[in-house]
């Protein structure tokens, strides 16, 4: 445009600025009027939801909070102060470490809390930004942890191969947060970055392998002169108990049907009718029972289909039946991930020369879990509530503690209060996991929803 | 590959063969299942014999010997182990099928509560689910009995709704019908009338979708149901009386009555439940693209027929599936009846009876057997409705 010849202003059109708008659809009025009382019906409805909120609240905080007794000897006491308007506190609380770890004993519960300790600890790379390998991580945090905690846990004589496999858990442990600190800082994973350094940015494979497997060796022996140092008294798993013994049945049953459930829907899969028959009679016999049956089953009948004379731990026997029937429900779950994979992929796959396994490792699983992570924790939180079912074959899980606290003779009868905390512990637990996964399913999914 | 000497296609190794392959696979697969199987079972014989077990079924004709707390079908002490059976799979179905009805009534409203314009019912529906779902049943069902259904008033001050229905700790009260001699009559005008609802409610949408013309078949076949028996009850000269309880010294006598372990598994049971039909219903009615909608009103249909010709028929499709899984669910958890003391399959005939007999393997193969019967034959159902619903869709 040219500059200089600026002829008079043009009429331009000036809009006018926009009329507010009308002060009943703004602010916490309009609020109010779109989404309380839009209508007579919807505004009849809000003053009845009003209502029963406020009738619920009022019961549960009075009772629970103003109510309530936080300090008495006895259950006596507690109904001399306040009858039965209030909760009766100091029983919970008097009870709260055997309704957190059973009747392990006192002076040994630092080792739960350090088993919890390393849980975190093993966990917390996950939610570290510029953490790459955070599949592994977390793949290592179910399937790997558990040996590392077992000697934690029961104590007592360990064995060679157990002792192995203790320090494995632990060398894999140090590798954990090796490779988290160095991609914190460097962007590359610990085991690369070694070989890097030792054999140069561009090595030969056989050295680069070498490197590898010393590193590994040089981590397990470390690991290794750790635990064979580590003596720790042996503690009988009739005492476990508590949200102690819930956690134990539900990580151990989640870290089975993991890799057991993956076989099983492949084997479902598989195009060998044998395998196929096989695979499919496990998972329907197991999902159409209900698990207090198989729990049944096993608590009455795993003695007699071992020899004469092998003993076998009642929590063993609760946690074989819960594993079986994690591993039925997690094949579904698999299968239902497999099914969502494109054929495509396998085609592409095959066309690749990549064999059976290759290709289901490489490229099908990695693709499958991704899309089963929600459903996963789905799964894991029923699995957590269906730990409940333990106490009717005898064990002693949080319920039954929770049980137990009305038969004391110091607190005879409370029964409400004890419930209401552990409903309490569950739910928390069962939310969080619940929100984390759909948070999960947000992100992953963010590119396919429609 | 041009015109080459050999016209075979070139064959892989031996070892790398598919179909050798997978023979090598199925037999090692076939021999370590069977091994398993012959070890477990050859243990178990050892086992049985040294302790003097039986595994026949021989003990069904045997009486069992002991009380059932509440039986839907007549059961005296004298009667047989077949006959505990028959009762604790009558118990598990009453509760089942009670539960299922109650779970999906609360779940259909609770599931469009939450979709409710109305902010305040959506977040009460969405936190009712939220916390029902996250707390484990066998908590709910203990906590409803000891806590809700134990502490009723005793059966003197028991809750008394018109005198026709009580509630107090020994359970449920409610009058009870007694048939007298010509009710016959009115079942099978009830026969009579259903038979004839189903064709008029077939008529009526051949002839809607022929015609166009609207005919409410709904109306008129609920009309059909009630009014006809009615007619032909009064007709026959009403021959129903009705049995009324009654406070008799320390507790109820006549009527139906049910125990507060019944009344606390219901409720425990269809509470827990709905909360998962309500996500299911919300999830079905949320998959109907909302362009349907916005059709259906472009073309003036009124919004309670959009919902019933247009929405409903599309999201059931989403929504039965899992649906009857659900309900199936409900009957696999009603054998957490055990945990307080409510006679259903698996506390009368896995617990009480095998402890009883001591006859491990046929009772929990006859209990696995019912379940598996159950699930096996809905879940055939539901295939068979999968695939006429896939096959009306295309």
């Amino acid at each position: 445009m040219a500059p200089d010849h600026t002829p008079a202003p043009p009429l331009v059109f000036t809009p006018r600025p926009s009329a507010p708008p009308p002060p009943s659809t703004v602010g916490v009025m309009g609020w109010l009027r779109a989404n309380l009382f839009s209508s007579v019906p919807n505004a009849i409805l809000t003053v009845l939801g009003a209502y029963i909120l406020y009738v619920f609240l009022e019961a549960i905080i009075s009772w629970a909070l103003v109510n309530a007794v936080w300090e008495a000897p006895n259950r006596r006491a507690c109904l001399d102060a306040v009858g039965r308007s209030g909760a009766c506190w100091p029983g919970v609380i008097a009870w709260l470490p055997n309704l957190i770890y059973g009747l392990y004993p006192k002076d040994q519960v630092w080792r739960i809390d350090l088993g919890a300790l390393l849980l975190v600890l093993w966990a917390l790379p996950l939610f570290l930004p510029r953490v790459k390998s955070k599949v592994a991580i977390g793949l290592t945090a179910v399937l790997v942890y558990p040996f590392l905690v077992s000697y934690l846990f029961l104590g007592g004589e360990k064995g060679w191969l157990w002792m192995g496999l203790v320090a494995g858990s632990l060398a894999t442990f140090f590798w954990v947060w090796l490779t988290a600190i160095c991609e914190m800082r460097t962007g590359q994973g610990f085991i690369p970055l070694l070989v890097r350094t030792l054999a140069g940015p561009d090595p030969i494979p056989e050295r680069a392998r070498l490197v590898r497997q010393l590193a590994w060796a040089a981590l397990f022996v470390t690991a290794l002169v750790i635990v064979s140092r580590w003596q720790l008294v042996e503690v009988p798993t009739r005492l476990w108990g508590g949200l102690f013994l819930t956690m134990v049945i539900s990580g151990i049953g989640i870290t089975f049907s993991l890799p057991a459930g993956v076989l099983l829907a492949l084997g479902r899969r598989s195009s060998m009718p044998l395998i196929r028959g096989f695979c499919v009679a496990f998972i329907e016999l197991f999902r159409s029972v209900p698990l207090i049956t198989i729990l049944f089953m096993f608590n009455t009948m795993l003695p007699l289909f071992l020899p004469v004379g092998v003993e076998v731990d009642r929590l063993l026997r609760a946690i074989v039946a819960v594993c079986l029937f994690a591993a039925a429900y997690m094949a579904e779950i698999v299968r239902g991930g497999l099914q969502a994979i494109p054929k495509g992929q396998y085609e592409a796959a095959a066309a690749m020369g990549l064999g059976y396994w290759q290709s289901t490792t490489l490229i099908i699983l990695p693709q499958a879990l991704k899309i089963m992570i929600p459903a996963i924790v789905g799964n894991f939180i029923g699995l957590f509530k269906d730990t409940t079912l333990v106490s009717i074959i005898g064990l002693f899980d949080m319920l039954s503690m929770a049980r137990a606290v009305g038969e004391d003779t110091r607190w005879l009868g409370l029964f409400i209060e004890p419930f209401f905390f552990i409903t309490m512990i569950y739910f928390v637990f069962c939310f969080a996991m619940s929100q984390y996964s759909m948070n999960l399913e947000r992100r992953l999914g963010g590119g396919q929803r429609r | 590959m041009s015109s080459s000497t050999s016209t075979a296609p070139p064959r892989a190794s031996f070892l790398n063969d598919a179909g050798v392959r997978a023979f090598v696979y199925q037999a090692a697969v076939f021999l370590a299942v069977t091994g398993l199987l012959y070890y477990l079972v050859s243990n178990t014989i050892t086992n049985m014999s040294q302790r003097n077990m039986s595994a026949g079924f021989d003990f069904l004709d045997v009486s069992a010997g002991f009380n059932i707390a509440f039986t839907l079908i007549p059961y005296r002490e004298g009667d047989s182990y077949l006959r505990v059976f028959q009762v604790g799979i009558a118990n598990t179905l009453l509760v089942a099928v009670i539960g299922i009805v109650f779970a999906t009534v609360i779940g259909l409203i609770v599931g469009l509560a939450r979709l409710s314009t109305n902010w305040l019912i959506a977040t009460l529906a969405r936190w009712y689910i939220e916390v029902l779902r996250n707390t484990p049943l066998l908590l709910q069902i203990i906590a409803w009995y000891f806590g809700v259904f134990n502490l009723l008033p005793r059966p003197r001050e028991s809750m008394d709704w018109g005198g026709l229905f009580f509630l107090n700790n020994r359970g449920f009260y409610m009058p009870g019908p007694v048939p007298q001699e010509g009710f016959g009559w009115t079942l099978a005008a009830l026969l009579v009338a259903i038979l004839g609802a189903v064709m008029l409610v077939m008529w009526s949408n051949r002839r809607r979708r022929a015609t166009g013309r609207i005919f409410p078949g709904g109306m008129a076949a609920t009309a059909l149901i009630i009014l006809l028996p009615l007619a032909v009850f009064y007709g026959s000269g009403a021959p129903l009386t009705w049995d009324w309880p009654a406070l008799r010294g320390f507790n109820f006598v006549g009527g139906i009555s049910v125990p507060p372990a019944f009344c606390a598994l219901v409720v425990a049971l269809s509470i827990y439940t709905s909360c998962f039909i309500a996500e299911i219903v919300r999830a079905g009615i949320q998959s109907v693209a909302h362009g349907q909608t916005e059709a259906a009103r472009a073309l003036g249909v009124k919004p309670s027929r959009t919902m019933r010709f247009i929405i409903l028929p599309q999201a059931m499709r989403v929504i039965i599936p899992p649906l009857i899984s659900q309900y199936l669910n409900l009957t696999k958890n009603s054998s957490l009846a055990i945990a307080i003391g409510f006679p259903d399959l698996v506390s009368v005939w896995m617990n009480t009876s095998l402890n009883q007999s001591g006859r491990a393997i046929p009772i929990v193969a006859m209990t696995m057997a019912f379940y598996c019967v159950v699930s096996l034959a809905v879940s055939g159902l539901l295939n068979l409705y999968n695939r006429r619903m896939q096959l009306t869709e295309r």
